[in-house]
């Protein structure tokens, strides 16, 4: 196998593809990148059992064909570290790569490419095709919300779901949940759902970077495939029940409040600054038109804040989580943010002022 | 072979329940120093030959038994203890089975020898044979009873075969008569191993004495960092002496708990005393204490286990709290102060203290003696102009005289009138931990007080000053709960979901919101604020089964606090941080007023004492 390409070309699909790459091993294999050539197709591919990645690149000049493993790391760190528009020759002797350039020389060990492993397939069901940039602000907009090594394992991860020709992701990690969803173009009849882990929810957001490109997604039994022009992602599917989030969203809330987005987070990380640094609550006081937020810690020092709001009822007193609250207000993009209450009990939701895809239920704390 | 049904001889039938009673020779020693307590012996002496396998003899000045009882003495369900049911459930005695004697002198060679008052000669019964015939003589002993076993277990030789080395048995031995000594401190106790004497306790009327028989007991350095208390509650009385958390074992082989002078290993009684010790003491070492838990025998249940070595209490949760309660805020009032100049120094014991105690010998040692509930009005937070001064008057030895301008200054500073109340000796003077010199390598405080040198682990000793700040500020702001959007569902055994749903206030009262969804599923619906993020399946399992042994957890105030406790440290001072003298002596002065600021949030000591006699020796000087 030999090839030769400028550094430009081949460090954008290595830094995606090694980004898959665990830092740490048991499978040396893993730690390795497949480096594969056919005519004038460059192969990189990489993997941790759970996600996938493969980046294609042609070649300016066929190269010899051929395929074997090189660590992930270590070539991408040579490739980073060479001067800019510099030709990077990659050939294979036995046992070793040989990296040249210029008049660097590098010697890097490999595996062999039968060693390495392969997502399994399984039967597809169907495909559809997206906007990149619609995906990407769907996976931002609830990513944040996934529970993080929760031994509720189906929670470290997003929910996919097709139903009624819409796709909607939703995330919790059981004390608050975010949703969203736009329209595929997909038959009616078609339904599915699936968790996509943590790990490939990530990692398919990084991917979307082509500001008119499309992405087909397509949907198998224990995988999901997402293919774009450079690359082609796969990741496991987690085997589990996710939490019903239509039971979830509260459907009684009376007091309908119209907050400005970038008013409410100011006024929220100026009040978090003097919130329990353990637990973070602040006490919100909604009345005619005017929003009153509290904070106050151990030490007795206290925070207050008012707002201007629409709002016309009776008045009501609920505690939060400051965080769960600004990192709604921080993934949103409308002007103005909607908050469904109904008592101090109960859930909120709050939504974007738009055309309120993005749901985000948090529950209150008793204060 | 017929399979008929008879009658056991009575050898057999009382080598059976010897087998529950005696397993070896310590508890024949215990069951016979019981008699000799019951009997109201004011001096019992014990005579034992290697281990107490050869030979055990019991002589007591109790009241001695009739010519006629002896030989009833010696059978099985025979007591003067009790009569009636009544009584029993009032039972103020040790013994009240009636098996202890009949049990021994079935596998071994009991003779037992007693005179009481009126009565011309002693007399002397043993038993032998299949049916135990008692056989009596006459014999020659003053007013009182001798129990003479000889040959342990010689017809049992199953059991013979488990006994251990000589020395072993004889340490059992010895911890039996240990045990006794310190639950009577009116009676007088020897014993000698082999001819030779190896204890002899006087009685012990006065505090002073008793800390005496304690000290013997239970070592000397015991006596030197342990803290006498006593406290009252309305029908319970609790008082002995704990262990300075310093004072820690490696084993728990310093713990006496006597419950109205029975000495017992009680589960709930642990559980209090950990608890009580639980922020204080570093991971893995055991406190060391002598209590005496004092309550109505009617509310107090001694019949539970034949080596009566656990009891149950009547109101276990109030015996719980109150022991917790008692231990918890006698540890909190630990804080440097300058030592009384009591304890032992007054018995005449030899204070050999070596310079490296360390954990030599298991122990972590060094802090001195301290006097409880006595505030030392000096310590307060430091004040510059004070320091000063005595910075001016070099390292010597502060004259009375420039230490009496000093609390005026100190006085006036503070606006009321501190110190002149009692200028008894310049030790009262100087603040227990004296004033910083310097610091060392940016970790330890050098500060020069009354005795000598105080080295001082300026992280550690900030560490619990932060931490019990901590503690008192978010203690007021009461329990904050965050219900689940996602409820936490969780099998358990129907049992524990029963005890769920009984202790639901327990719960609630936690910040707990827990249902009940089917007999072997439980659903968690609101957990504490601050512990959102832990591991709620196992913290709930944790306060379920405190719930079912102790009726109460404070787990979650464990947890709570484990949290504060790494807060804490996070937020003191670090190592390789310079500090100046203001700064130094301010700590000095915090840690004064701290409570339980002897040690850190992990146990480890914060600071250590080396006396001047200490670094006398260091040089050799004035030998």
């Amino acid at each position: 196998m030999k090839f030769t390409i400028s550094r430009e070309a081949f460090l954008k699909p290595l830094v995606l593809v090694a980004g898959v790459v665990e830092r740490r091993q048991t499978l040396p294999v893993l730690a390795n990148i497949l480096v594969v050539v056919e005519g004038d197709q460059l192969t990189l591919t990489g993997t941790d059992l759970e996600v996938e990645l493969v980046g294609r690149v042609s070649l300016d000049q066929a190269g010899e064909d051929g395929s074997v493993t090189i660590p992930a790391r270590k070539l991408m760190d040579i490739c980073k570290s060479l001067p800019d528009h510099a030709m990077i020759e990659v050939a294979q002797t036995d046992e070793h790569v040989l990296v040249r350039s210029a008049r660097s020389r590098f010697k890097l060990s490999t595996l062999p490419a039968a060693d390495f492993p392969n997502v399994e397939d399984s039967p597809e069901s169907f495909e559809f095709e997206v906007p990149q940039m619609a995906l990407k602000q769907l996976v931002d907009q609830t990513g944040f919300a996934m529970a993080q090594q929760d031994v509720r394992y189906y929670l470290n991860g997003m929910l996919f779901e097709i139903k009624d020709a819409q796709l909607r992701t939703v995330a919790t990690d059981g004390h608050r949940l975010a949703t969203s969803c736009m329209p595929v173009g997909l038959p009616d009849q078609a339904a599915q759902q699936l968790i996509v882990p943590r790990k490939g929810v990530l990692e398919l957001a990084r991917l979307m970077t082509e500001e008119d490109g499309t992405v087909r997604l397509v949907i198998g039994a224990s995988h999901i495939r997402a293919f774009t022009n450079e690359f082609i992602f796969t990741s496991k599917l987690v085997d589990g029940k996710f939490p019903d989030y239509e039971r979830v969203l509260p459907r009684n809330g009376d007091k309908i409040v119209l907050v400005d987005r970038l008013a409410m987070r100011g006024v929220l990380s100026r009040a978090a600054i003097l919130s329990n640094e353990k637990y973070r609550g602040v006490r919100m006081t909604v009345s005619d038109t005017n929003l009153q937020v509290v904070a106050n810690n151990p030490e007795q020092e206290e925070a207050e804040e008012s707002l201007m709001v629409d709002y016309q009822g009776a008045q009501i007193e609920i505690g939060f989580n400051v965080g769960y609250v600004l990192d709604v207000l921080n993934v949103l993009h409308s002007d103005q943010v909607k908050m469904t209450l109904s008592d101090s009990n109960s859930s909120a939701l709050l939504a974007d002022g738009g055309n309120g895809a993005a749901q985000y239920v948090i529950m209150p704390m008793r204060l | 072979m017929t399979t008929k049904i008879h009658q056991l001889s009575p050898r057999l039938a009382n080598q059976i329940a010897a087998g529950e009673v005696v397993e070896r020779p310590a508890s024949v020693i215990k069951e016979l120093l019981e008699n000799c307590l019951d009997a109201g012996a004011s001096k019992v002496d014990v005579d034992v030959e290697q281990g107490g396998v050869k030979l055990m003899r019991v002589r007591d000045n109790g009241s001695g038994i009739d010519k006629q009882d002896l030989a009833l003495a010696l059978s099985r369900h025979a007591t003067s203890k009790i009569t009636s049911l009544d009584e029993l459930e009032a039972v103020q005695s040790l013994g009240f089975r009636g098996e202890a004697l009949a049990s021994v002198s079935s596998v071994s060679r009991l003779t037992l020898t007693s005179n009481v008052l009126k009565q011309d000669s002693a007399w002397q019964v043993m038993t032998e044979g299949r049916d135990m015939v008692a056989q009596l003589q006459p014999a020659a002993h003053p007013v009182g009873t001798s129990v003479e076993v000889r040959d342990l277990f010689f017809n049992t030789p199953a059991r013979r075969k488990f006994l251990r080395t000589e020395k072993t048995e004889f340490g059992h031995l010895e911890e039996v008569i240990k045990r006794l000594a310190l639950s009577r401190f009116d009676v007088a106790f020897s014993l000698k191993h082999n001819q030779k004497v190896i204890h002899n306790l006087r009685p012990a009327d006065t505090q002073a004495a008793q800390e005496k028989r304690v000290a013997s007991v239970c070592g000397p350095t015991f006596m030197q960092q342990a803290l006498h208390i006593e406290m009252e509650a309305p029908g319970l009385r609790l008082w002995g002496w704990v262990g300075l958390p310093t004072f820690s074992r490696s084993q728990a082989d310093l713990q006496y708990f006597f419950v109205n002078g029975r000495v017992v290993r009680d589960k709930l009684v642990g559980h209090a005393v950990r608890q009580a010790y639980r922020d204080v003491l570093y991971h893995g070492r055991h406190p060391a204490f002598v209590l005496y838990l004092e309550l109505e025998s009617a509310n107090v249940d001694v019949n539970v286990h034949p080596t009566k070595h656990e009891v149950r209490f009547r109101d276990g949760r109030l015996v719980h709290d109150f022991i917790f309660r008692s231990l918890h805020k006698a540890l909190a009032q630990v804080r440097p102060e300058t030592p009384t100049g009591g304890g032992l120094e007054q018995l005449g014991v030899v204070q050999n203290q070596p310079v490296a105690q360390g954990l030599e010998a298991g122990v972590f040692a060094g802090q001195t003696q301290v006097d409880l509930g006595q505030q030392n009005g000096n310590a307060a937070s430091s004040s510059a102009g004070y320091q000063s001064q005595t910075w001016q008057s070099g390292l010597n030895q502060p004259s009375p005289q420039q230490l009496q301008e000093q609390t005026k200054v100190y006085g006036s500073l503070h606006g009321d009138a501190v110190a002149p109340a009692n200028p008894t000796g310049e030790a009262r003077q100087v603040p227990a931990l004296g004033y910083a010199v310097a610091q060392l390598h940016g970790i330890y405080i050098l500060s020069e007080n009354a005795q000598g040198l105080v080295l001082v682990d300026m992280h550690a000793a900030h560490e619990r000053i932060v931490y019990e700040k901590m503690k008192l500020s978010w203690a007021g702001q009461g329990i904050k709960a965050q219900p689940l959007l996602v409820p936490i569902s969780m099998a358990v055994s129907s049992r524990e979901a029963d005890h769920v749903e009984t202790a639901q206030d327990v719960f609630a009262e936690l910040g707990f919101v827990i249902d009940r969804a089917g007999t072997e599923n439980l659903v968690v619906r609101q957990v504490p604020s601050l512990l959102q993020h832990a591991n709620v399946e196992q913290l709930v399992r944790d306060v379920l089964a405190d719930v079912v042994t102790f009726g109460s957890s404070d787990r979650i105030r464990a947890a709570h606090n484990e949290l504060l406790g790494t807060m804490a440290c996070h937020g003191a001072v670090r190592a390789n941080r310079r500090l100046n003298h203001v700064e130094m002596n301010a700590l000095l002065r915090d840690m004064e007023v701290t409570e339980r600021s002897g040690q850190c949030n992990h146990g480890r000591p914060t600071w250590t004492q080396l006396s001047l006699s200490e670094l006398d020796k260091l040089f050799m000087r004035g030998q």
